[in-house]
């Protein structure tokens, strides 16, 4: 099976300081990848660098859309947006980043749909009211504005704003950060059903080991913007190798 | 005393040669600066080129734009007309043609015919223009992309790569409050195939007329520093869904001057007791039709 995604030697630099530097990731479709570290250790910068919104100093990023691998930093800038429109998706850690609060939910989801040229107006609301479903947003919601939604559900509706085109690969920045544990946990629950029911690829940084293991398949622990450990995410959790790993495993809360 | 003389004097002069004003107010270089952002709007149809809006002796929003894209257009052959809201006689239409007349000194019409330049604010005349007729319409915004993306450095990367998905989310929201498209002016339209473009606050009644215009139509907007342009014979669609086609819209009414049934009409509240009565918007065409009868 070919990988979806590999990143290869990625580098991003904010002047001397390391943003993330020497970054080697594969992701192959269905898989789940967590990206895990403290503030400041460069989770943030490394999605952002491979996901479009940031442009990385040097490195590789081949996507492989259709059977045709694609280095994402050397291709035109139409095509980069018409990728990230499409077949990428993001996930804000604020929903409010992601969505457009002075349209309706219903418009949030229908805009990546028209944007590919979905000009029927029925079908376009059959698709919205299928992926409020899936979201677990009730139907008559439909027309009203996000800034009247909760923060659970204004997350939930950027995932379905994110995912209503298929896209190929998803990443995703702290989906639950901000989120009360009640909150987070429908929340991850909703993610991993979507996962496994769509099959989807995904790359998710966070700062809570316990969202990584509950989703993610395979782990990367970043300190001070590089890898140090990386592996299955079972094996690296319950045997972590690397010094700070280990920091990491035994600073979590037991309730 | 002799002052005061010199004055008048001076005065008298001006209706006759410019001594004061250069012809049509602007002077040459700045009009051969329009003229340039006219041909390269021309030359792609509905992308907006930045020009650099001169300061005018009218407060912005009364038609700056249109006034400095017809100074750069007009010769001394040239007749004008101007209209405001269709009409040859309010504050706005009556004030920049009398400006013209005394800086310019060219001749000025009301028909439609007979103006070889037509500056308008938020109105297409009724009667079919015709080839080596240019129309000047008055903008306010000339982004259409601007009530949903603020940010001028996104807009115009979404339409330098055709990003155009947000511009029908605003149609679905119409569609999803009313039922219907409800934008009924600024109703916004794809020109030559590309570049969507905001007709100014023209009704939707007028978007099928802007279709393969045989006049040249171009576009000021004074304050936002934008000129654009729609070369004759130049396709121009309304934007729509294919369950929701695009309607022009027509008051079920009749002119009651000249009982016109194709025109625009505007509603006049006629007394206290709220009866009304529907006239044409068009006073040239509605007059031209009292006058054939």
């Amino acid at each position: 099976m070919e990988p979806i995604l590999s990143v290869q030697n990625l580098n991003k630099y904010y002047g001397d300081q390391v943003g993330c530097k020497n970054m080697n990731m594969t992701l192959y479709p269905g898989e789940v990848v967590g990206v895990v570290g403290e503030s400041g250790s460069g989770k943030t910068t490394f999605i952002n660098s491979i996901s479009g919104n940031l442009n990385p100093d040097s490195g590789k990023i081949l996507i492989n859309t259709n059977n045709e691998i694609i280095n994402f930093l050397e291709i035109s800038e139409s095509l980069k947006r018409l990728l990230i429109r499409t077949e990428l998706a993001f996930v804000h850690q604020n929903p409010r980043d992601g969505l457009r609060l002075d349209v309706s939910a219903g418009g949030n989801i229908s805009e990546r749909l028209m944007s590919i040229g979905q000009r029927n107006y029925g079908n376009i609301r059959q698709t919205i009211f299928k992926w409020l479903d899936k979201v677990e947003i009730d139907k008559s919601r439909v027309d009203d504005f996000p800034r009247t939604f909760s923060g659970g559900m204004l997350q939930r509706l950027q995932i379905a704003k994110n995912l209503v085109t298929s896209p190929k690969i998803i990443f995703m920045d702290e989906p639950t950060g901000g989120l009360d544990v009640s909150v987070q946990a429908k929340i991850l629950d909703l993610l991993r059903k979507l996962v496994r029911e769509l099959n989807l690829s995904v790359v998710i940084v966070s700062h809570d080991l316990a969202v990584i293991r509950l989703l993610a398949d395979k782990i990367i622990v970043m300190k001070n913007g590089e890898a140090v450990e990386t592996g299955l995410c079972d094996q690296v959790l319950d045997d972590p190798q690397h010094s700070y790993t280990q920091l990491l495993v035994s600073s979590v809360l037991q309730v | 005393m002799d002052n005061v003389l010199k004055f008048e004097n001076k005065k008298a002069k001006v209706q006759n040669q410019d001594e004061i004003y250069n012809f049509a107010y602007l002077d040459e270089n700045t009009k051969r600066m329009i003229r340039r952002a006219l041909i390269k709007a021309l030359c792609i149809p509905g992308y907006q080129v930045p020009f650099s809006s001169r300061e005018m002796p009218m407060p912005y929003g009364w038609g700056t734009g249109g006034v400095q894209v017809t100074s750069s257009c007009l010769t001394t052959d040239d007749v004008l007309k101007v209209i405001d809201q269709g009409a040859d006689d309010t504050t706005n239409a009556v004030s920049i043609r009398n400006f013209f007349k005394k800086t310019a000194n060219i001749e000025t019409t009301e028909t439609t015919g007979d103006a070889s330049i037509i500056q308008t604010r938020h109105r297409i005349p009724e009667n079919q223009l015709k080839e080596k007729q240019i129309l000047v319409y008055q903008v306010p915004i000339p982004e259409p992309l601007a009530f949903l993306e603020p940010r001028y450095q996104e807009t115009k990367k979404m339409h330098a790569l055709s990003e155009y998905g947000i511009m029908h989310v605003k149609l679905y929201e119409d569609i999803t409050k009313n039922g219907h498209i409800e934008t009924a002016y600024a109703y916004p339209v794809k020109t030559n195939g590309r570049y969507i473009m905001d007709p100014s606050p023209i009704p939707k009644f007028d978007n099928p007329k802007m279709n393969n215009n045989p006049a040249i139509q171009l576009f000021g907007a004074g304050r936002e520093q934008r000129i654009y342009a729609i070369p004759p014979y130049t396709q121009v669609t309304s934007l729509d869904f294919e369950d929701y086609p695009f309607d022009p819209s027509k008051a079920p009414h009749k002119c009651s001057i000249c009982g016109s049934n194709e025109s625009f009409l505007d509603e006049i509240i006629t007394d206290d007791d709220g009866n009304r009565s529907f006239i044409c918007s068009d006073t040239n065409y509605c007059n031209q039709r009292m006058k054939d009868k």
